[in-house]
């Protein structure tokens, strides 16, 4: 039985989609401390942006996506902005909890506002890529080769971004350690701002890619979500090049084990996994316990 | 004990802050004239520290003011204090730990668009602190206690600005290393910097300080000279245990 092939494919293009919704979330948690649970949401709002810019607006593809980048970009803008800024200034103590209620209520009420405007019904994805390349004996997806070297593309530009530039290494030195950024200059509210819209830019490029080989519904952004904070937590909290090689990891393991024994059992293999991790080292495979001085 | 601000570079006047409900600082008043280094000595947990906050705006004035160069500082978000020239190398190891040495000298000059005087600075702390040139690519947690107090002044001399405030910067370190760190104040000092330093240990500042305050229960209970202080035993067995 040959199940390279298809494991490598299933598993790869989950990989790089499971990879791309957890930077954005883990970009989020690392600097912030805050859980941002509207992010599947963010993935859904930009999967219909792109199809009402392209289906029903008649934009060129390259266009459309930008379209879910901006639309992305401007709900995180508006959740750190309405949400996350006030709650964090009210009282930081409770941030870590608030927000994440709070941003479970954003996301309910979103995901019920694309419901009133789109229908509960299934929609196509009009950006998709058909066809497929023979290499060998695998037989690869165009749509899934576009997608895993989106994902990779994207990553890339993300980590250049952050290792780089002057913008970039703010945000890391503000997630390192915040009070050290603001003493050298750093106003830390506005990289907060910037990272919600790099992470919501991230997330709508994500919902176009996951629309891509699924369908556009309402809870499109949920799954993505759900993995990319197991992903988060097997990696270790706001561990970026973790939270990548974990996604790839996972979803290969996953894939693996719906090839095997069933696709209902990928979820609770998954499960599985992020037990056995919180167990063996409860700081993640990459990640370290924090100790904090009070 | 309030000291004339008259053309002082910073000046603190009647200075109240504290955490939650408690008051830490109950009135403190000091000033830094150009080129001078003032020191507060005093037990721990006394607000030394609190006093450094306060100025750079980590810590909210509850009453009182702060004005660098005539312009007040007071209220201002710690970001825009920075901004205004106020130069904080803080206690311990406020650094960022997992960028590089160079990283975390980079992040000094944020406020800087001029790269030609960035690239100019960052040659004059490496003359200065030639270990951290040997260091520059190293991880930052990876340094010794040492090495990244040693970072933490390369980097408030990363930034452009009117005073530096220090803060025990011999704190957890081996004597040699402290002798280390020591001369590199010393020679901040020689080249006219404006320094305000917390200490806990008189001694070690006698041969560099103009000026010394001694803190204790979040008020200035003796200012002068250091060498009067380490005259005076009584002060120093009741407030410094020696």
């Amino acid at each position: 039985m040959d199940i390279i092939g298809p494991v490598l494919v299933s598993g790869m293009t989950t990989g790089a989609l499971y990879a791309l919704a957890t930077l954005g979330l883990s970009l989020v948690w690392g600097s912030l401390g805050m859980l941002n649970m509207a992010h599947g949401t963010l993935l859904t709002l930009g999967g219909y942006a792109a199809f009402t810019a392209a289906s029903q607006l008649g934009w060129p593809v390259p266009v459309a996506v930008l379209a879910a980048a901006a639309v992305g970009g401007l709900i995180g803008a508006l959740i750190f902005m309405l949400v996350a800024y006030p709650l964090s200034r009210r009282n930081p103590e409770t941030f870590e909890t608030t927000i994440m209620i709070a941003t479970f209520g954003v996301a309910l009420t979103l995901e019920n506002i694309v419901l009133r405007l789109y229908g509960g019904q299934p929609l196509g994805q009009p950006l998709t890529v058909g066809g497929s390349i023979s290499l060998g004996r695998f037989v690869l997806p165009w749509q899934n080769l576009v997608i895993i070297i989106a994902a990779i593309a994207l990553m890339a530009a993300t980590a250049l971004f952050l290792a780089r530039t002057k913008a970039g290494r703010a945000i890391r030195a503000t997630a390192q350690n915040p009070d050290a950024a603001k003493l050298l200059g750093v106003p830390v509210a506005r990289v907060y701002l910037q990272v919600l819209i790099l992470s919501g830019m991230l997330a709508g490029v994500c919902g176009v890619l996951v629309s891509s080989i699924t369908q556009l519904s309402p809870s499109l952004g949920a799954d993505p979500m759900l993995k990319a904070f197991i992903m988060c937590v097997v990696a270790g909290l706001g561990n970026l090049p973790g939270a990548i090689i974990t996604s790839f990891a996972l979803a290969l393991v996953e894939a693996l084990v719906q090839f095997l024994a069933g696709a209902r059992w990928g979820f609770p293999a998954l499960l599985a996994i992020v037990i056995l991790v919180l167990i063996r080292r409860p700081g993640g495979l990459f990640g370290r316990v924090e100790m904090r001085r009070l | 004990m309030a000291e004339p601000i008259g053309s002082s570079c910073l000046a603190v006047n009647g200075l109240v802050t504290g955490y939650d409900a408690r008051n830490v600082l109950t009135g403190v008043s000091l000033s830094l004239n150009s080129g001078e280094l003032v020191t507060v000595v005093g037990p721990n947990g006394h607000g030394k520290t609190t006093l450094l906050r306060a100025i750079s705006g980590l810590l909210p004035v509850r009453k009182g003011s702060v004005s660098l160069n005539g312009r007040a500082i007071s209220g201002l978000p710690a970001h825009r204090v920075a901004a205004n020239g106020v130069i904080h190398v803080p206690q311990g190891d406020l650094l960022f730990a997992g960028m590089s040495v160079l990283e975390n000298l980079l992040m000094g000059a944020y406020l800087d668009s001029d790269q030609v005087a960035v690239a100019r600075r960052l040659d004059e702390v490496f003359s200065l602190l030639p270990k951290l040139a040997e260091r520059r690519t190293q991880i930052a947690a990876s340094l010794s206690g040492g090495e990244r107090r040693m970072v933490g002044i390369g980097r408030g001399l990363m930034m452009k600005g009117s005073v530096m405030l220090i803060d025990e910067p011999s704190l957890g370190l081996a004597p040699i290393v402290i002798e280390q760190i020591y001369d590199v104040i010393a020679r901040l000092k020689a080249s006219g910097r404006t320094i305000l330093l917390v200490e806990e240990n008189p001694a070690r500042v006698a041969d560099i300080a103009d000026r010394i305050h001694l803190l204790d229960n979040g008020a200035f209970v003796w200012s002068g000279e250091p060498a009067v202080l380490l005259q005076r035993d009584e002060l120093l067995a009741t407030y410094l245990g020696g």
